[in-house]
């Protein structure tokens, strides 16, 4: 009986290593794309995938990497935290060394314990809490600006442009909006402006008269968002109707064209960081046409980014002649700058973007944007 | 008047606008509850439904090309509410009635399985992100007194409005007609009413009719008020409603506006002088506190007339 | 019984209105105005097919049969198969389920043995509602407020007392226990479906305090880097951290693999059930068990008997919640980050979907179901987006046609010989 065990034991763990070494072997590199592809922010998800899934046929079709191709495979995390590791370890089970995504902050933080601990390099197009890369890790890299760089882009704006006197800083309780609201708040305080209102929102609600008469008591001129579309679109719908009139600013998240709909003529004038839109950039015009020939959408904010993010793990790999993770990161981290979509792009020591431009711009009525007027340009 | 008083005032109106939506929506609730003794948890969803009906008329009907703004907004009220009653008389038939006659327990699971099946069919019918709407009554009157600024939109005198004239056709449809007047009989005792040859299958399923009428009339408005709406937003309304319904006692109509009221300028004040932030807790708490000191609420009293 | 013809027509109308309103015709933002779209073909297809088959129901009455049909079979015995008859052969068969899982992760693969883990935190979630709802009858809808005690109890404990988690399972535990004591306390004589609202007001109160105590919590932040168990002392890391005893396989000399931990996680789990199939087993036997059912059943006649009903929900509650505290805490040893995200309204109803699947009170059922709800969405991730709509339909369907769940409980019972 004991041998039999033994036996069958030795059996599977042999058939085991032999699958193992077949995908060692085998003429293609996996990289894993990472992200919700159910749930409700399916939407962003897809545009982190398209975009992977483009730098992937398109070096494929240039011949692939070190005489290999790639061959990018999805996992759908649905943004859940508990669905991440799970996928985390199914990704080092099925033996990928690379890793496109994932997409939430919350999600990306746990599974990437994981991969810096298998030795998995994980090169993230959308997340931006700055916790993910303050930790020290070494294989963890993202292709998207911060929330604490943000931040201060929005707050010097203000600072330097709008000059208000009592400032709110709203915010709706989530990782993103108060990590950047924080960083505005900060930002505003050191110049010696007062933030005369610092208050979190429910995501999710829908009135928020009592917040806006509350600003109105304080007479805050100008209001600063951390959050989404749907609470600053009604926040700024009833203001209107309320006769609220302070300036109103948000991050990239509030740049969306439903917040017209919702919020209609008080939207006009709404300021919003965003990242510069890398499609409008002619260096990618042949790539924006590409997308266009496959039909799909390149205006997605973390189309480019995630593109990027397969560009550089090729890039490491060519410079490197391999593709061992540990390696792969030490060039990145070591040889720049390198070309790509998003720009000339270098990594600092934590595995963040030495620079990652926020422009701010102007929000119209009819949900279209344009950059926002400085002083300088109008002197 | 003084600034701080006058600040006071604004506030107090904020909160009995919120307080007229949930009290809108509590009445389904306390309807249902009244009649039949059971927590309609799934009553928030067809709230959240009658809203995507009246936003799907009101585009559907601006596409076509009419501009008659009180005809588009009639049609989507009516359309709503009858489809909203298909709805909830589907749902009593399919949920509800199996279930009757047994544990309160095994009707409230149902209930609630009802209620995350009606989301998530909705999340897949729709999609899941928020879907808006231009503004299509906008604008409002302001005073200044001393330099300071009132103000009331029309939306909000217009929910106020509906909310008291629902409530009051309600009240009237309940104690004077026919069949209120059955719906009474089914609430006091629903073997003997059966007994007494009214069908009370009948009876209850009008009540989850009017009862989803009345939440598809609470989604038109607040629809038009918002502008927003995605699969989610009848959860957390359903649940202040019901809280509304609570406070005020459930099964009193009275009670559900008193409730609904209350809850919503409770909730104001602790914006207006706490923080926004702890609003829901403050909500929570004082569902929490009612049952446990007055479960029959402030008019529950058993004398009051039960619908 | 006849076959109607209109009563079949209207409500094979009414489906497909309620369907074609609502999925037939799409809201789609244009810009900043909004228009309607109409839904592809195959969608109006499914409307009426899906029509054609309500007609058919309703025609034949199929309903009507089949819950007929399902009520006949119910009041036949299910008997057991005939290797589980006895005792030994229970206990024999116990043991061979036992082993097969401590043997799992010999043939798993990381990720089965890493999602055979997050199943058996719902087996425990599971299990520990199953004392609240299916024996004491109490509805629990905050259930996952304890599950967030547990889980920040650790990590809090972690963060500023360096806790490990040892030393922090117990508290954790302990003080869910304590939560769910002094919920319970008030609230506990209200009537059953007031406290189900209650409790989920209780569930939200904690979550959104959870996520404003910024300074403590870290807020919507989450903590992160919570470690994960040790053995006896021994880290499952590649390195040692500074105090620490050293690794597991530098004690044993062997190569360090990513593995170990995985497994040594799944085998903490899989400890962790044990002992509380274990502990509930003994609890339903002792009088308290007894008190629970006969609570459940009812109340006056427990009251008669001199049972003080609070004290018996009570201990329901705070027993329930104790384990749900002990979840929370290896979870957020498992996922190493916990943010209030991971606590919504939804993981309660997740839960309660799995005691209601399993039949409210027995414990097979809820492992059963358990493993059901977490495998079937990874067998077919398409299924992933279905998931919740068909826990609802489950939840309504089950409370129509088997209300005791689908493998209900046994109490050894004498009957006496009818006529």
């Amino acid at each position: 009986m004991k041998t039999l065990l033994k036996k069958t034991l030795l059996g599977t763990s042999i058939a085991l290593a032999s699958l193992g070494m077949q995908v060692q072997a085998a003429d293609t590199i996996k990289i894993a794309m990472a992200g919700p592809v159910s749930g409700p922010v399916a939407q962003y998800g897809d545009m982190q995938f398209i975009g992977a899934q483009m730098a992937i046929e398109q070096i494929n079709a240039q011949g692939g990497v070190n005489g290999k191709q790639l061959e990018g495979v999805i996992y759908d995390d649905a943004c859940e935290p508990k669905q991440a590791v799970q996928v985390a370890n199914k990704i080092v089970n099925d033996g990928i060394k690379f890793v496109v995504g994932h997409l939430c902050s919350s999600s990306t933080q746990p599974a990437s314990d994981i991969y810096e601990d298998e030795g998995i390099l994980m090169i993230t197009a959308a997340s931006t809490s700055p916790d993910i890369t303050n930790r020290g890790y070494e294989l963890i890299f993202r292709t998207i600006g911060l929330d604490d760089r943000q931040g201060p882009v929005a707050g010097r704006y203000i600072v330097e442009q709008i000059k208000p006197k009592r400032v709110a800083v709203i915010h709706d309780k989530q990782q993103y909006g108060e990590g950047i609201a924080r960083a505005v708040k900060a930002t505003v305080e050191e110049a010696g402006i007062s933030v005369v209102m610092f208050e979190g929102v429910t995501a999710g609600d829908k009135d928020f008269s009592a917040l806006i008469a509350k600003m109105q008591k304080e007479d805050v001129d100008f209001v600063y968002y951390g959050g989404y579309h749907p609470e600053l679109g009604s926040i700024l719908r009833q203001s209107k109707e309320l006769g609220f009139n302070a300036g109103f600013m948000g991050p990239e998240g509030v740049g969306n064209p439903d917040i017209s709909a919702i919020a209609g003529e008080a939207s006009e004038g709404l300021l919003v960081t965003l990242p510069p839109s890398f499609d409008l950039d002619p260096k990618n015009a042949q790539l924006v046409e590409a997308f266009k020939a496959k039909g799909q959408d390149p205006s997605g904010p973390f189309v480019m980014p995630a593109y990027t993010a397969v560009e550089l793990m090729v890039q490491g790999m060519k410079g490197t002649e391999g593709t061992d993770p540990l390696d792969v990161a030490d060039y990145l981290r070591n040889q720049g700058p390198f070309e790509t979509p998003i720009g000339t792009v270098e990594y600092d020591a934590k595995g963040d973007l030495k620079e990652f431009n926020f422009v701010v711009y102007t929000w119209h009525a009819d949900g279209t944007k344009t950059p926002a007027a400085t002083q300088e340009a109008a002197n | 008047m003084t600034e701080s008083l006058l600040y006071f005032t604004q506030q107090v109106i904020n909160g009995l606008t919120v307080g007229s939506t949930y009290a809108l929506i509590a009445i389904g609730y306390t309807m249902v509850y009244g009649i039949i003794g059971m927590i309609n948890f799934a009553h928030g969803e067809v709230y959240m439904i009658g809203t995507y009906l009246s936003f799907i008329v009101i585009a559907g009907l601006t596409m076509l090309g009419l501009e008659n703004l009180p005809f588009i907004l009639l049609t989507a009220l009516i359309v709503s509410m009858m489809v909203a009653g298909a709805y909830g008389f589907t749902i009593e038939r399919v949920a509800y009635r199996p279930v009757r006659g047994s544990k309160r327990l095994i009707a409230l699971i149902s209930a609630i399985g009802m209620s995350i099946f009606l989301q998530n069919y909705m999340r897949l019918a729709q999609g899941p992100r928020d879907i808006a709407m231009p503004g299509q009554i906008q604008g409002g009157w302001s005073w200044t007194l001393d330099g300071n600024l009132l103000n009331l939109s029309y939306m909000q005198v217009i929910i106020f409005v509906v909310t008291v004239i629902s409530m009051w056709s309600l009240h009237l449809f309940i104690s004077r007609s026919r069949m209120g007047r059955a719906c009474r009989a089914c609430a006091q005792d629903q073997g003997m009413t059966n007994l007494l040859g009214i069908d009370t299958n009948q009876i209850i399923a009008v009540t989850f009719v009017i009862g989803a009428a009345l939440a598809a009339v609470a989604g038109f408005l607040l629809g038009l008020y918002y502008g927003v709406v995605n699969p989610m937003i009848g959860f957390i309304a359903g649940l202040k409603a019901f809280t509304a319904a609570v406070l005020g006692g459930i099964g009193s109509l009275p009670g559900a506006m008193l409730g609904g009221l209350i809850l919503g300028v409770t909730e104001s004040m602790t914006a207006a002088y706490f923080s926004t932030e702890y609003k829901d807790v403050v909500a929570f708490s004082l569902l929490v506190l009612i049952l446990l000191f007055k479960p029959t609420g402030i008019l529950g009293k058993p004398e009051v007339e039960k619908i | 019984m006849q076959p109607s013809f209109m009563p079949a027509a209207i409500a094979a109308g009414v489906t497909f209105i309620l369907g074609a309103s609502v999925m037939g015709i799409r809201l789609q933002p244009a810009g900043i105005s909004l228009e309607v779209t109409s839904a592809p073909t195959h969608v109006y297809l499914g409307l009426i097919a899906a029509s054609l088959f309500v007609f058919i129901l309703q025609y034949f009455r199929l309903t009507e049969r089949f819950s007929r049909l399902l009520k006949s079979s119910q009041e036949s015995k299910v008997e057991l198969p005939a290797f589980l008859r006895t005792q030994q052969q229970q206990r024999l068969w116990t043991m061979l389920a036992i082993g097969a899982l401590l043997l799992f992760p010999v043939i798993g693969s990381r990720g089965w043995i890493d999602l055979a883990t997050l199943t058996l935190i719902y087996v425990m979630l599971g299990l520990g509602l199953n004392i609240v709802v299916g024996l004491a009858g109490l509805l629990d809808l905050g259930y996952v407020g304890f599950y967030a005690v547990g889980a920040y109890a650790y990590a809090l404990l972690n963060t500023y007392f360096g806790f490990g988690f040892w030393e922090a399972l117990p508290i954790a535990g302990a003080l869910a226990a304590l939560f769910g004591f002094l919920l319970g306390f008030p609230v506990l004589r209200l009537r059953g479906d007031y406290l189900a609202i209650v409790t989920l007001g209780f569930g939200e109160i904690i979550r959104i305090l959870l996520n404003n105590w910024t300074e403590i919590t870290g807020g919507p932040n989450g903590i992160s880097q919570i470690p994960k168990p040790t053995l006896f002392g021994l880290e499952f890391n590649r390195r040692a951290a500074e105090d620490a005893l050293g690794t597991f396989h530098e004690f044993f000399g062997i190569k360090y693999s990513p593995e170990y931990k995985v497994i040594f996680l799944y085998l903490l789990a899989l400890i962790l059930v044990l002992i509380t199939v274990y502990v509930i087993r003994r609890l339903i036997r002792m009088p308290i068990g007894r008190a629970w059912e006969a609570l459940r059943e009812d109340e006056i006649a427990c009251r008669s008997l001199g049972l003080n009903p609070t004290m018996i929900k009570l201990s329901a509650f705070t027993l329930g919640a104790s384990f749900a505290g002990f979840a929370g805490a290896f979870f957020a040893a498992r996922q190493g980050f916990i943010n209030p995200e991971s606590f919504t309204f939804i993981e309660s109803a997740i839960i309660l979907a799995i005691v209601v699947l399993g039949g409210m009170g027995s414990q097979l059922g809820v492992i059963l179901a358990a493993v059901a709800m977490t495998i079937l969405p990874e067998l077919a991730r398409e299924f992933n987006e279905y998931r919740m709509l068909l826990f609802g339909l489950i939840m309504v369907l089950m409370m129509i046609w088997r209300p005791q769940g689908l493998l209900p409980m046994k109490r050894p019972h004498m009957e006496l010989k009818r006529g």
